[in-house]
């Protein structure tokens, strides 16, 4: 017999507590918010830069460290806050998240500040922290400012889990870091990449991804006080990582997502047309894709553009492609990067890797500390290469497009281009086409 | 300043820590008294910072929230242990770990990506999940499984209130820890169950 058993007003006190507890679990599921639609991509296309411009800059200064996973943010009236992390390697105990300003009317970034790094999110957390990395930004439906990255407290990357902050103005000052459980796993390899959106009843979108012995992309629904509300599943197995949305309208989304499985390597693409609330199964896009991430935005005249390594083996291209039938087929606007096939000895390297900064950036005073910056990541011994990766692509509201990408993990690139260069750009392709055909 | 679902957190952590040093040999002679200074000692000192943070928040880095089935068990066995209050019947304790074996064994594997279907997602206010819980809570009840009807009624109530930062309720049901325990319980009794079993005659 049992202490309860012995003490049947004990058990009518269980009983009791059975019902309050039930009471409250249904009353809060009750309350649980209900699915809802996507927020439409909307540009004013007022205050845009009028020009079909394109033009790029470093975005971080500091040399000779390790800088990887850059984000970005429309502060409004085309500023641009960026994040990215660096330190003496990646993975390292000194790892820093780092912000900068991007400034339109002088065209240039501010100083860059730190700000988290692992001592301060241990201490938000109350539990203990090994690495950080991967920070990405979103702009909520009510003007706040949350800032995603990943935390590691024991293994690699594959053990992450995800913290969160806010900032209510702008990203000057920022809130305290908490965690998102995400998993049941002790809450670990729950990683951030893909551009987070907006749901018409404020709550947001943010795909995440999972890398402990299975590879998948998976998307969380969170409340605007940032309490999970819902995880989905995109993929299983070892299929694609790293999942990026492009919103079409209310109802309709593109996920592009890393492909981790076998080849051919291609682009893994899922579509919904009911909000999210089912997505169709993966399946690879024309797309080449090296195991890289993507990047990619939906335009609201429903073009769907995309940042990517489109080739099968290294990170050493990085293509503009653009879609005009929901992602079937896509074109290369734009060769941003090409050093295919491009393996000098050190010393090659690093005076090809200046002239490239050079290249990027005619304003340069010192090109040669990018070359050795470069170096210095990216060479081992007498074996050296290039590498443009991790691009994020977003479109501000006065249309103009801006990308950020990691330099040979020495440095964060930007490219801002208008939406007229785009224009432009896609009709003189239209004329060589046609020219081609000709001839 | 720590948040409420931290204190909750490392008040999880230290409970286990505690319940660990009050098995160890010639803790049982103590008085109730002492034993009560010694867990307020550990308490106070796996919870108090040890350079950058507690003792717990160390553990906590790598154990995560540990469930409330978890600390059921765990309080069962200190009070037990502290001040002699009923140990946790034996059979209902292994009733208990059958469900939590039953649940890692179908949940964590389908957490990992084995397939499509994730379970993890109907944690997040299921309807059709609390309906079944309720189920079996009044089923214990009625049966007279009392710790089974205590856990899930603490589990529903606490992730009701938002005890820990999990809005989960699987995590509030069991943990990765939990489930090893129970799988080793089952397959130690199962092991013990065969090896008792008299040998049929040919």
């Amino acid at each position: 017999m049992s202490y309860w058993q012995q003490q049947p007003k004990h058990r009518k006190l269980l009983l009791l507590l059975v019902a309050i507890s039930f009471a409250a679990a249904f009353y809060k599921a009750m309350h649980h918010p209900a699915p809802a639609t996507f927020v439409a991509p909307v540009n004013d296309q007022l205050v845009g830069t009028p020009k079909a411009i394109i033009r790029s800059h470093f975005v971080s200064p500091t040399q000779n460290i390790s800088t990887h996973a850059a984000s970005l943010v429309d502060l409004g009236n085309g500023y641009i806050r960026a994040f990215w992390f660096a330190g003496s390697r990646e993975g390292a105990k000194d790892v820093q998240i780092l912000t900068s300003v991007f400034d339109p009317v002088y065209d240039r970034w501010s100083p860059e500040i730190a700000i988290v790094d692992r001592h301060s999110t241990q201490s938000d957390l109350l539990r203990f922290v090994k690495k950080i990395g991967n920070p990405v930004a979103h702009r909520a439906s009510d003007n706040t400012l949350w800032l995603y990255y990943v935390t590691v407290s024991i293994g690699g990357w594959a053990g992450s889990s995800i913290t969160a902050m806010t900032s209510h103005d702008d990203g000057n000052t920022w809130s305290a870091a908490r965690r998102l459980i995400t998993s049941p796993f002790i809450n670990i390899s729950t990683l951030v990449k893909g551009t987070p959106f907006n749901y018409s009843d404020g709550s947001i979108g943010l795909p995440i991804y999972h890398e402990f012995i299975g590879k998948f992309g998976e998307l969380l629904r969170l409340s605007p006080g940032g309490e999970v509300l819902d995880k989905q599943r995109l993929t299983s197995g070892k299929l694609a990582i790293q999942p990026v949305p492009l919103i079409q309208d209310t109802q309709s989304a593109l996920m592009l997502m890393r492909h981790t499985g076998s080849a051919p390597k291609r682009v893994i693409g899922a579509v919904t047309t009911d909000a999210g609330q089912h997505w169709s199964a993966p399946q690879k896009i024309e797309l080449k894709n090296p195991d890289a991430a993507v990047a990619g935005v939906a335009l609201s005249d429903g073009r769907l553009l995309a940042v990517l390594n489109d080739t099968e083996t290294k990170r050493e291209v990085l293509s503009l492609v653009v879609s005009s039938d929901n992602g079937a087929n896509w074109e290369t606007v734009y060769q941003l990067e090409d050093q295919h096939g491009q393996h000098p000895e050190p010393a090659g390297y690093a005076q090809r890797a200046a002239q490239l900064a050079k290249d990027t950036e005619a304003t340069i005073v010192d090109a040669s500390a990018y070359g050795a910056s470069a170096r210095h990541s990216k060479c081992m011994g007498q074996s050296c290469e290039f590498e443009f990766s991790y691009p994020y692509l977003i479109q501000a509201k006065n249309s103009d497009f801006h990308l950020v990408y990691t330099w040979n993990r020495s440095h964060i690139k930007h490219v801002r281009f208008s939406l007229e260069w785009l224009d432009q750009r896609i009709t003189e392709l239209r004329k060589e086409e046609t020219d081609a055909a000709v001839h | 300043m720590p948040q409420f679902t931290d204190l909750t957190g490392l008040l999880g952590v230290a409970s286990v820590m505690s319940a660990i040093v009050m098995m160890l040999p010639g803790i049982a002679r103590l008085s109730t008294l002492h034993k009560g200074i010694l867990l307020s000692l550990i308490f106070v000192s796996v919870l108090m910072p040890l350079g950058e943070l507690p003792l717990a928040a160390y553990v906590r880095g790598a154990t995560g929230d540990l469930s409330i089935t978890t600390l059921v068990l765990i309080w069962g066995s200190l009070l037990h242990r502290w001040c002699g209050f009923a140990s946790i019947d034996a059979k209902q304790r292994d009733v208990l770990l059958k469900v939590v074996a039953l649940v890692a064994v179908a949940l964590y594997p389908l957490s990992l990506g084995v397939s499509m279907f994730d379970p993890y997602r109907y944690g997040f206010a299921c309807v059709a999940v609390i309906i079944a819980l309720l189920i079996i809570t009044l089923t214990a009840w009625i049966r007279k499984s009392d710790l089974i009807a205590l856990c899930i009624a603490f589990v529903a109530l606490a992730w009701s209130i938002g005890w820990y930062e999990s809005n989960n309720l699987w995590d509030y049901l069991t943990d990765p820890f939990l489930a090893i325990y129970a799988l080793w319980v089952i397959a130690f009794s199962m092991k013990k169950y065969f090896f008792k079993r008299p040998l049929k005659e040919t």
